[in-house]
C-alpha cells in the first residue's frame, strides 16, 4: 500500500529580528488513503503550520511534501491553488462562511471556482447537503445558523469537490461539547463511508481520541504516535504493510 | 471561473455595501456628468458656428480672383489669371469640382417710390442660382428666357434705398413698387466714330425696368453672402448688357495695347463649387498654384474651429479632474473593501479560487461602479444639456423643439452619439483603471489570512 501523503525532514523555521524560531523541527511521516489523522499539540507547538504546508497555504523552510505523487513543496502559488481546487476540502474552526451568500451557495463555491454550471453545482451542493443532515437549510443565511449548522455546511462544502484530502483546522474550536460529538461523529463517518482522507488539528486530547492515529506534536517535533488498533483502516494498513504508518517519533529529552 | 458567476459575485459584494456604493458611484455621476457637459459645450458651439458660416454662404464654394500680385510681371500671365471662360472650363476639369459659376457684375442705381440706391447685378450660373434660397413664391430666372429677370436680394429691400432728399434710408418692396434701374456709361468709345459715342451717353440715361423673379429668403436681421445683390441668368444678362454696350460687351471694358475692347469677358469672380467639405482646402491650393487670388468660407471656418478646439480641450481639462477624483474614489472603496474582505478573500483562495479570478472579480465591481456612474452621468448630462439649451434659447417655448432636434438658434450644448458612448465607455475603463491596484493587491493577500481566528 502507497502512502497518500508522504512528508520528510520537513522544517519551517521563522525569522523574529535576529532569532531564528523553529515552528517544525524535522518532522517525516506518511499518511495513507482512507486514515483520519489527529495532530495534536499546545498552542505554539507548530501543528497549524504543518497543516497549512500540508494544504500549501505557507511554504516549507526546508524538506519534502509529496501528496498523490506530486511534490506540492515546488509548486508555485498559482499551482497551489489549482491543486487545491482539484484535491483538497478544508474546514476552518470559525467556519468562513460567506455572508452574501446562502448556505447552499456556500456549499457550491468551490465548484463556482471550477467553473462548474450553476444547474449542476446546485445539484452536487444539495446532494452532499443532504448527506450531512441539512439538506432542508439551503436558504438560510449563515447569519441565521446556530454554530453547529454553520460547520456542517463548512463540511459539505468541503466534500462537495470530491476531494482526495479534507484538512480541517480545529474544526470544533467554536462549538459546544454535545455539538462537538455530533461534529465528530459525523466527520469520521464521511471518512470511513466515503474513504476519505483526513487530517485534523486541534489542541484537545479527547478530540483527538477520535482520530485513526494521533500525531502529537512539542515544540516542532512529533514526540509520539498513536495508533487506535481498534479502527479498520489501521488493521488494513498493518496487514498490507506489515507494520505500522511510517513516522519518525522523537521523545522528549 | 465563469464570467456569469464573476459579474454576479462582484455584483452581490456592491450590494451588500450600499451606501459606500452608491456614495463612489455618485463621484462618478459627477466627472461623468461634468466631462460630458463640457464637451457638448464645446462641441454645440463648434456646431452653432458651422451653421452661422454655412448661413452665411455655402462651405462648400471657393472664390476665384484674379491675382494682382501677377498681374504686372507680364502679359502671357496676365492672360492665364484674367477670369475667362477658357478658365472658366479649366476649373471645371479640376478633381471634386462639381460645378464653376463666373460673375459677371454690373452696378446700377436705381430708383423705387422717391428713394435712390445702388446695388450690383451679379450674372451667375444656373447652378448658382439654383443654390438661392428663396422666399415662397419666387423662382430662378430661367437659361434661355427672353427677358432679363432678377432675383433681389433681401437686403436690398432694406437697407440698399434711401430717401433722396433726407437721406433716411428707405424700404422698399420690388414685388409691389416698380425698381427703374440706370445701366452705367460705357467707359469705352470706339475712336473711329465719336459721335456714336454721343449717342450712346443720351442712351444710359434710359431707365430700364426689369422684372422681378424673386427675393432671396431672410427678414432685415439675416444676412448672407447673397443678400445685398440682385442675381440674373448669366447668359441672359450677357444679352441685355451685348444691347446696351454694343461690341464693348460691358461698361468697362479692358483693353488691348492698341486701345480696342476685348472681344471677350473677363469676370470679376468665378465661384468653384466643390463636392465635399473636405476637399475644400485641397482644390483651393490647386486653384492658388495657377495663380489665382482664391479664398472661401472654409478656411476661415478652419482657423476659428482651430481656435475653438483649444478651447474645447480646456473644457475637457476641467471635467476630466472631476473624474479623476471620482476615480480615486473608487479606488480608496476598492482599498476599503479589500481590508475588509482579507479574511474573505483567503478563504476563496484555500477553497481553490484562481489569483486572476480574484483580481478579475474585483476589477469587475469597479468596473460596474463605472459602468453605473457612466450611465447615470450620461443621463444627467442629458437633463443638464436640455437645461442650457432651454435657458439659452431664444423663447422658452421653443423647448419642445429641443428634444426633437435642432432648432433654429441651435443649441448650445449637444451630445452627439458617440460622445455617449464614449462616456460610458470611459467610465468603465476609469473605473477599472482605478481598481487594478487594488483588485493585484487582493490577488496577493495571503490565504493564510483565512486560518487566522481573531
Amino acid at each position: 500500500m502507497e502512502p497518500l501523503i508522504k512528508v520528510r525532514d520537513l522544517y519551517k523555521i521563522f525569522n523574529i529580528g535576529s532569532n531564528k524560531v523553529y515552528a517544525l523541527n524535522g518532522v517525516s511521516f506518511d499518511i495513507y488513503k482512507g486514515e483520519f489523522i489527529a495532530i495534536v499539540g499546545t498552542s505554539g507547538s507548530g501543528k497549524s503550520t504543518c497543516l497549512n504546508m500540508l494544504a500549501g497555504l505557507e511554504a516549507p523552510s526546508k524538506g519534502v511534501i509529496q501528496i498523490a505523487n506530486k511534490r506540492i513543496d515546488r509548486m508555485n502559488e498559482a499551482q497551489l491553488v489549482r491543486f487545491r481546487r482539484q484535491n483538497v476540502g478544508f474546514i476552518f474552526q470559525s467556519y468562513n462562511l460567506i455572508p452574501s451568500m446562502n448556505a447552499i451557495e456556500n456549499v457550491a463555491m468551490p465548484l463556482m471556482f471550477r467553473g462548474i454550471g450553476y444547474e449542476e453545482r446546485m445539484k452536487a451542493a444539495k446532494h452532499y447537503m443532504k448527506l450531512i443532515g441539512i439538506g432542508d437549510q439551503g436558504m438560510h443565511m449563515p447569519n441565521q445558523m446556530s454554530g453547529g449548522q454553520q460547520q456542517r455546511v463548512g463540511i459539505a462544502r468541503a466534500l462537495v469537490i470530491d476531494p482526495q484530502i479534507i484538512f480541517a483546522d480545529e474544526p470544533t474550536g467554536n462549538l459546544d461539547s454535545h455539538t462537538t460529538d455530533d461534529v465528530l461523529d459525523l466527520m469520521k463517518k464521511i471518512v470511513s463511508e466515503e474513504q476519505r482522507t483526513m487530517v485534523m488539528v486541534t489542541h484537545d486530547p479527547h478530540i483527538a481520541s477520535w482520530a485513526d492515529r494521533q500525531l502529537k506534536v512539542v515544540d516542532g517535533h512529533i514526540v509520539e504516535t498513536v495508533i487506535n488498533e481498534s479502527s479498520p483502516i489501521e488493521i488494513k494498513i498493518k496487514e498490507e504493510n506489515g507494520e505500522p504508518p511510517f513516522c519518525v517519533v522523537t521523545p522528549i529529552n | 471561473m465563469r464570467l456569469c458567476d464573476l459579474f454576479k459575485l462582484a455584483l452581490s459584494n456592491l450590494k451588500r455595501r450600499k451606501t459606500r456604493t452608491f456614495l463612489t458611484i455618485l463621484g462618478v455621476v459627477i466627472g461623468t456628468a461634468s466631462i460630458v457637459v463640457m464637451v457638448s459645450l464645446g462641441l454645440g458651439m463648434s456646431q452653432m458656428m458651422l451653421k452661422s458660416y454655412q448661413d452665411e454662404g455655402s462651405l462648400t464654394m471657393i472664390r476665384v480672383y484674379e491675382s494682382y500680385e501677377r498681374s504686372d510681371s507680364n502679359d502671357r500671365n496676365k492672360q492665364l489669371t484674367e477670369l475667362t471662360d477658357d478658365n472658366v472650363e479649366r476649373f471645371k476639369a479640376i478633381d471634386h469640382v462639381i460645378e464653376v459659376s463666373p460673375s459677371l457684375d454690373v452696378s446700377v442705381s436705381a430708383k423705387c417710390n422717391g428713394a435712390e440706391g445702388d446695388f450690383t447685378i451679379r450674372g451667375v450660373s444656373q447652378y448658382y442660382l439654383s443654390q438661392l434660397k428663396l422666399r415662397e413664391g419666387g423662382e430662378i430666372p430661367k437659361k434661355d428666357q427672353s427677358e432679363l429677370s432678377l432675383i433681389y436680394g433681401n437686403q436690398i429691400l432694406y437697407n440698399s434705398f434711401y430717401k433722396s432728399k433726407t437721406y433716411e434710408s428707405a424700404e422698399i418692396d420690388p414685388e409691389k413698387d416698380t425698381v427703374f434701374l440706370t445701366f452705367p456709361t460705357s467707359s469705352y468709345s470706339d475712336k473711329k466714330n465719336n459721335s456714336d459715342s454721343e449717342s450712346e451717353t443720351v442712351k444710359k440715361q434710359k431707365k430700364y425696368i426689369l422684372p422681378i423673379s424673386g427675393i432671396i429668403s431672410g427678414g432685415r436681421d439675416d444676412w448672407s453672402e447673397n443678400s445685398y445683390s440682385a442675381y440674373a441668368d448669366i447668359d441672359s444678362l450677357k444679352r441685355f448688357l451685348r444691347k446696351l454696350y454694343k461690341k464693348a460687351l460691358v461698361p468697362n471694358p479692358r483693353t488691348t495695347k492698341n486701345g480696342k475692347a476685348y472681344t471677350y469677358y473677363v469676370y470679376d469672380t468665378i465661384y468653384v463649387f466643390v463636392d465635399d467639405m473636405n476637399n475644400v482646402k485641397d482644390v483651393q491650393k490647386q486653384l492658388a498654384d495657377m495663380g489665382f487670388s482664391v479664398n472661401s468660407n472654409m478656411e476661415w471656418l478652419e482657423s476659428a474651429q482651430q481656435q475653438l478646439g483649444m478651447v474645447q480641450m480646456v473644457l475637457g481639462g476641467i471635467g476630466g479632474v472631476s473624474l479623476l477624483v471620482a476615480a480615486i474614489g473608487i479606488m480608496n472603496t476598492m482599498m476599503m473593501s479589500i481590508y475588509e474582505r482579507t479574511k474573505e478573500i483567503g478563504v476563496m483562495k484555500v477553497l481553490g479560487c484562481d489569483m486572476s479570478d480574484i483580481r478579475n472579480m474585483f476589477l469587475f465591481e469597479s468596473g460596474i461602479i463605472g459602468l453605473m456612474g457612466g450611465i447615470a452621468g450620461l443621463f444627467i448630462s442629458y437633463l443638464i444639456s436640455f437645461f442650457i439649451n432651454f435657458l439659452t434659447s431664444d423663447s422658452g417655448g421653443e423647448s419642445v423643439s429641443m428634444f426633437i432636434g435642432y432648432t433654429d438658434g441651435g443649441s448650445l450644448s449637444y451630445i452627439p452619439l458617440w460622445l455617449a458612448a464614449f462616456a460610458i465607455i470611459f467610465a468603465i475603463a476609469v473605473g477599472s483603471i482605478a481598481g487594478y491596484v487594488p483588485a493585484v493587491r487582493a490577488m496577493k493577500l495571503s490565504p493564510l489570512a483565512a486560518i487566522r481566528n481573531e
